[in-house]
């Protein structure tokens, strides 16, 4: 057993490693359970657990500064006891949840403790030295997988024997009911989706994408085909009534042709580091390590002396914060700007500082939108869909549907951002590409949601109407005509409590009640 | 109608355009700064997030504070960003219809101290902040708008 905690505890580690590996959704329940349950011989039940969690953590986005509970350590070891103990997906979730919320507390703590460690940075810029800034980049960054990694293996060493025996003492009945209030909570992450994208105007794509799955049964990806298409319809048609603000005029800043002094290798390097952002994330300044760590193949390539790489490295180290998926595009045109700051003695390193804090903002929102928004949700509606049958497809095209565009785009904004600099910005915004962008990519996020209550929830009811031979099905009738109308309305009954901005603690509590209450008097099952 | 008075160094980004425009319904989203106002670049930048379903509007403090005053901005769901406690008390004192600010980010810097985990703040603005307390104004700290409402008057 012992080996097998530890493997367990190196999946933890692993799943927190995805602040060095480019944020690429390697921690999320739908890729870390079957990995769990691999280790313990039922990769079956860890690909159904693993997307039985997906969809209670569906709505638990990181954006800024705003922690999510650690679905990591308490998607791990949810699942971990749960097949342990031989028991289902519903056991695996009401560890996992407090699990969760109780490790987010002691991530707070590493971001805060992180904070300590500017000094140490800020001294080793002051005196040039990139390689020890580069190692106290990643070794404040192993502090997370590691603690987190130690403290999942204490939990299985110390736990897992008195958790399998109490585990063992719950009744049938806490059983079932509790099977129901899992197969309820997904309304609550389908609300919370619905809270970031479901408006008036945006309301019939919902619809739509109900309809496709209730009635005509498709599965997920084929509605996330169809909707792309029609995303592309609607955004070429467009003729819409500008805004206010668009008359940006044209930009000043100067255009002159320019020598690149960096290789494509230095660039390549660049968005390779780039994928270790994240690492030392901390609440004092944010990503700034993983900025200067990400930027330091320009800096040596174009700073030979000590003083102009102290400099650079301050420069670097100030506050920062964007969206991982789009960073590389800032360190490309901050690449082109150091390198015109060599070459150009008139330039005022000011301008590099400013057009980073500039730029960082807005196109986090920009890429936020587009991957947590979007290609998250599409790749966690297809990839739980399959995985709760247990297919192995579900975590591999949940990897795949997010990755492909996210690490193409990625590797190809380092360039463009360090060959074209701030003009293709410009260009963006001239074309209008952005609005047809966000318009496009709404309405794809919007149809998937629509279709997960029919896709990827199931609760139906056992009433009948009279009684003996005669007796009704409710649930037939409700199938013939508006199927699924039951995970409909409870999602939509959670998005209106959202709205009403009742706390996720309380909605979740809700539902369990409605799940045991309702099973216990056979209304739901 | 104010929806929503924030401050946010980074004035619009993921938490904004994300998450406070769709929960809060807004159909405007104000950028109330002298400097934005009058910065091609960072104009271009902030246009680049706008979300699809909101009209963006970047002016100057004072020229925020008419439109805000206009009867005919009552129409409008309005999401105002600022990014300093300055900016958010001239406004506020401009503006009777502010009657709560949200603290969003302001980031570490020279003389200021966190009282939050995303919000820190100098001597200044600590006065200021009080002043606008006296006014009955609620000051409240939210990243995003599905955490609770932390008190800046219970952490002062």
């Amino acid at each position: 057993m012992i080996l097998t905690y530890i493997l367990i505890a190196l999946i933890a580690f692993f799943g927190h490693s995805e602040d060095f590996l480019g944020t690429t959704l390697l921690s999320r329940p739908l890729v870390l359970a079957p990995l769990v349950g691999l280790v313990l011989g039922d990769l079956t039940q860890g690909i159904i657990i693993g997307g039985t969690l997906e969809l209670i953590f569906m709505g638990n986005i990181k954006v800024g500064a705003a922690i999510p509970p650690d679905v990591i350590s308490g998607g791990v070891l949810g699942t971990a006891f749960a097949i342990l103990s031989g028991k289902g997906p519903a056991i695996a979730l009401a560890i996992a949840v407090p699990v969760s919320i109780l490790a987010e507390l002691v991530v707070s703590g590493l971001f805060v403790f992180r904070s300590v460690l500017n000094k140490k940075f800020n001294q080793y810029a002051d005196a040039g030295d990139y390689k020890k800034l580069q190692w106290l980049h990643i070794l404040s960054g192993l502090l997370k997988p590691v603690l987190m990694g130690i403290i999942v293996w204490l939990a299985l060493q110390l736990g897992a024997a008195a958790m399998k025996s109490f585990l063992d003492m719950i009744p049938a009945w806490v059983q079932s009911g509790l099977q129901v209030a899992g197969n309820m909570l997904p309304a609550l992450g389908f609300a919370l989706l619905m809270n970031l994208m479901f408006t008036k105007n945006m309301a019939p794509y919902y619809f739509l994408g109900f309809i496709l799955a209730a009635y005509l049964r498709l599965p997920v990806i084929a509605i996330g085909g169809i909707a792309v298409v029609i995303a592309f319809i609607i955004t070429q048609n467009k003729t819409e009534e500008a805004v206010d603000d668009d008359d940006f005029g044209e930009e000043t800043i100067p255009e002159s042709p320019r020598e690149n002094l960096l290789t494509r290798a230095d660039i390549r390097s660049m968005f390779l580091r780039s994928l270790a952002l994240e690492a030392n994330f901390n609440f004092e300044t944010w990503q700034n390590t993983g900025f200067a760590f990400a930027i330091i193949p320009a800096l040596k390539r174009l700073y030979t002396t000590r003083q102009q790489m102290a400099a650079a490295l301050k420069r670097h180290l100030q506050f920062f914060n964007t969206s991982p998926y789009g960073s590389t595009l800032i360190i490309g045109i901050t690449a082109a700007m150091e390198e015109r700051n060599r070459v150009d003695e008139d330039f005022d390193e000011e301008t590099i500082s400013s057009v980073k804090a500039g730029l960082m903002g807005p196109l986090a929102g920009v890429f936020d939108s587009l991957f947590w928004g979007t290609f998250k949700v599409i790749a966690a509606g297809v990839g739980a869909s399959l995985a709760l049958k247990g297919n192995l497809l579900g975590p591999v095209l949940f990897l795949l549907i997010f990755n492909v565009p996210h690490l193409l785009l990625r590797y190809q904004l380092t360039f463009t951002g360090y060959k074209t600099g701030t003009k293709f910005l410009q260009d963006l915004a001239k074309n209008k590409v952005m609005d047809k962008l966000t318009k496009g990519s709404a309405i794809l996020g919007l149809m998937v949601v629509g279709a997960m209550p029919a896709t990827l929830m199931s609760v139906v009811t056992p009433l009948k109407i009279g009684g003996g031979d005669s007796a009704v099905r409710v649930q037939g009738v409700l199938n013939q005509v508006v199927p699924f109308i039951i995970p409909l309305g409870l999602t939509f009954l959670v998005f209106y409590f959202v709205k009403q901005g009742a706390k996720t603690t309380w909605l979740l509590l809700g539902l369990l009640a409605l799940g045991f209450i309702g099973s216990s008097l056979n209304i739901f099952a | 109608m104010i929806k929503l008075t924030r401050i946010d160094d980074r004035l619009v980004h993921g938490q904004v355009a994300f998450t406070w425009v769709p929960s809060l319904g807004v159909d405007t989203l104000l950028i109330a700064n002298d400097k934005v106002a009058k910065d091609e670049f960072m104009k271009m930048t902030v246009g680049l997030a706008k979300p699809a379903s909101a009209r963006l509007l970047i002016k100057s403090l004072k020229d925020a504070a008419d439109l805000l005053c206009d009867i005919k901005s009552t129409s409008l769901k309005i999401l105002v960003l600022v990014n300093s406690v300055k900016d958010a008390y001239t406004l506020a004192v401009a503006v009777p219809a502010i009657t709560s600010v949200n603290f969003g980010g302001i980031r570490t810097r020279e003389g200021a101290r966190l009282i939050s985990k995303a919000v820190a703040v100098t001597d200044e603005d600590i006065s200021l902040m009080k002043e606008m307390l006296e006014k009955g104004i609620e000051l409240e700290i939210r990243q995003v708008p599905t955490e609770s409402k932390q008190l800046v008057k219970e952490l002062l």
